[in-house]
């Protein structure tokens, strides 16, 4: 059969980021796929040795236009490491709490687009929807619904009341049930079903192979979430599950992320009942001691690792900076490998790629 | 991932080298070893000590020498670090023992100006096709500021040169 070499991006309605696919398609399915990054580098790990450590939260919050706060929460945990502050418990539980709204958010905003690209424009507009209960969240706690400044090194900046708890609790509440109702489309819905299922398949074995993180990697059957094995702000303080599934397709993608949210919503809960009192913040100096740190967290994509070096000045000599996409990234062309054309817009949807990320 | 294991293992596998390892701050572990002996070294903990997953490869020009640093993750972290000379730095490749290695080197290569011999791909990862300024993050004099924008005529045909 003849074969044909179609561009995809740097543009694209399937892309709502910059990437540029070569796809080679035989007939209608892809046989092989070469991907070209770099559209949106904007050289981050260099801007961050020009500036100082404090400038360095603002930039790298803006490694990310999704998952923001955690970038601020692994970096400041590295330079706090560097420093051996110890941050105060209701800092630490803060911040644990945005980072588990901000989980909801991204999950929402990628079943959203999951569902926009199967064409099921009905859940695309419930998930935007019901996505705004936890921006609205963030908003109030911090002024910023996706760059929130949330951090600080040595603390937080943003503090709860009782009265805002309140109204927070009930908010949980009401996005839970819509959560149910999403659960009650992904699992019993058959045109869901029938264009995720055995779509975009990926073996443990690959995962391990390619070093793939995450909920894709959990959607595969790798047991796998920092937040549980190498516990970081609160995560020690809190009980919850690590959804993993085993079909490794676009399906147990959807069931890992949407599950995942319901663990968000009970571990903010956790965190508001046994939020502890005392200080935000506790004073950092501006120079750092001479040393090297590796931090990571689990951001919504999965680990991100940042190692930084210190020359004792008050700016990092080093900021290397990597996160989750780059290796489902790397993955693609194997998982693209004999799909349908008309599935591609899914299986990329289903890894949930953020470029901005990737690029840096 | 049992660091005591992985000395053993590497000490047998390099008797003629000093193997030490250095603890750092949120539970990472960093172990020095000569550029030549990376390769076997990952090859051996993968079989021996069950090191899977390659969180990244960090590569820095620390100003005397360009730094890799293999950062491994089992539960706990861990590091192995090489230096190498700053003029015609080569390395042997990873990729064959851990497909995931590819972009990370790929990144480390445009960035650093570091060859890895035997990578199966080795285009540039983020950089344009057609860059052929110095690799980026080798230390350099930092650029000078941008020209103010709204200046003179004069002063905008000074910093964009004739033509523009």
């Amino acid at each position: 059969m003849t074969r044909i070499t179609i561009p995809i991006g740097p543009q694209h309605p399937a892309l709502k980021e910059p990437l540029s696919f070569l796809l080679t398609a035989e007939g209608e399915r892809i046989v092989d796929s070469v991907l070209r990054l770099g559209y949106v580098h904007r050289g981050l790990e260099r801007i961050c040795q020009q500036r100082s450590y404090v400038q360095n939260v603002h930039v790298v919050e803006r490694v990310c236009g999704i998952c923001s706060h955690v970038h601020t929460t692994v970096y400041c945990q590295g330079v706090e490491a560097l420093l051996g502050l110890q941050v105060p418990p209701r800092a630490l539980y803060l911040r644990t709490l945005m980072c588990e709204l901000e989980r909801i958010h991204s999950h929402l905003l990628w079943l959203g687009v999951l569902a926009e690209h199967i064409g099921f424009t009905t859940i695309f507009m419930y998930a935007w929807r019901d996505r705004e209960i936890a921006l609205d969240i963030m908003e109030e706690l911090s002024g910023g619904r996706v760059a929130h400044a949330a951090n600080v090194i040595g603390g937080v900046r943003i503090d709860v009341d009782e009265a805002q708890m309140d109204s927070i609790l009930v908010r949980l509440d009401d996005l839970e049930r819509q959560i149910e109702t999403f659960l009650g489309v992904i699992q019993h819905e058959r045109s869901f079903q029938a264009r995720t299922r055995g779509v975009g398949h990926l073996s443990a074995d690959q995962v391990r192979r390619y070093c793939v993180v995450g909920p894709v990697a959990r959607a595969s059957g790798v047991d796998v979430d920092l937040r549980r094995d190498a516990p970081y702000a609160a995560y020690d303080r809190v009980n919850f599950r690590v959804i993993t599934a085993q079909a490794g397709d676009v399906w147990a993608c959807t069931v890992v992320r949407t599950l995942e949210i319901v663990e968000s919503l009970h571990i903010c809960r956790q965190l508001l009942a046994e939020l502890p009192a005392g200080p935000l913040t506790v004073r950092a100096p501006r120079r750092v001691p001479p040393g090297e740190v590796v931090s990571r967290g689990e951001a919504p994509r999965g680990e991100l690792i940042y190692y930084i070096r210190s020359d004792g000045s008050d700016r990092p000599a080093r900021v290397k900076i990597r996160t989750p996409t780059l290796t489902t990234l790397l993955i693609l062309p194997d998982q693209l490998r004999g799909v349908h054309t008309a599935d591609m817009p899914a299986v990329l949807a289903g890894v949930d790629l953020c470029i901005a990320c990737a690029d840096r | 991932m049992h660091l005591e294991a992985i000395l053993q293992t590497l000490r047998e596998t390099f008797p003629a080298e000093t193997i030490e390892a250095q603890a750092l701050p949120i539970d990472e572990t960093f172990i020095a070893l000569p550029p030549d002996c990376v390769h076997l070294a990952v090859q051996v903990l993968i079989e021996r000590n069950d090191l899977g997953h390659l969180s990244t490869i960090t590569g820095q020009d620390t100003g005397s020498e360009i730094e890799l640093l293999y950062h491994f993750w089992d539960g706990r972290g861990l590091t192995l670090k090489t230096s190498l000379p700053r003029e015609g730095v080569h390395i042997t490749t990873i990729t064959d023992l851990i497909s995931g290695a590819s972009y990370y080197e790929r990144e480390v290569s445009e960035m650093l100006g570091v060859t890895f011999d035997g990578h199966p791909d080795p285009r540039p990862l983020l950089l344009p096709d057609d860059w052929d300024g110095e690799a980026p993050l080798r230390h350099q004099p930092l650029p000078p500021s941008p020209p103010e924008l709204g200046g003179t005529e004069g002063g905008r045909r000074g910093a964009g040169g004739e033509g523009r």
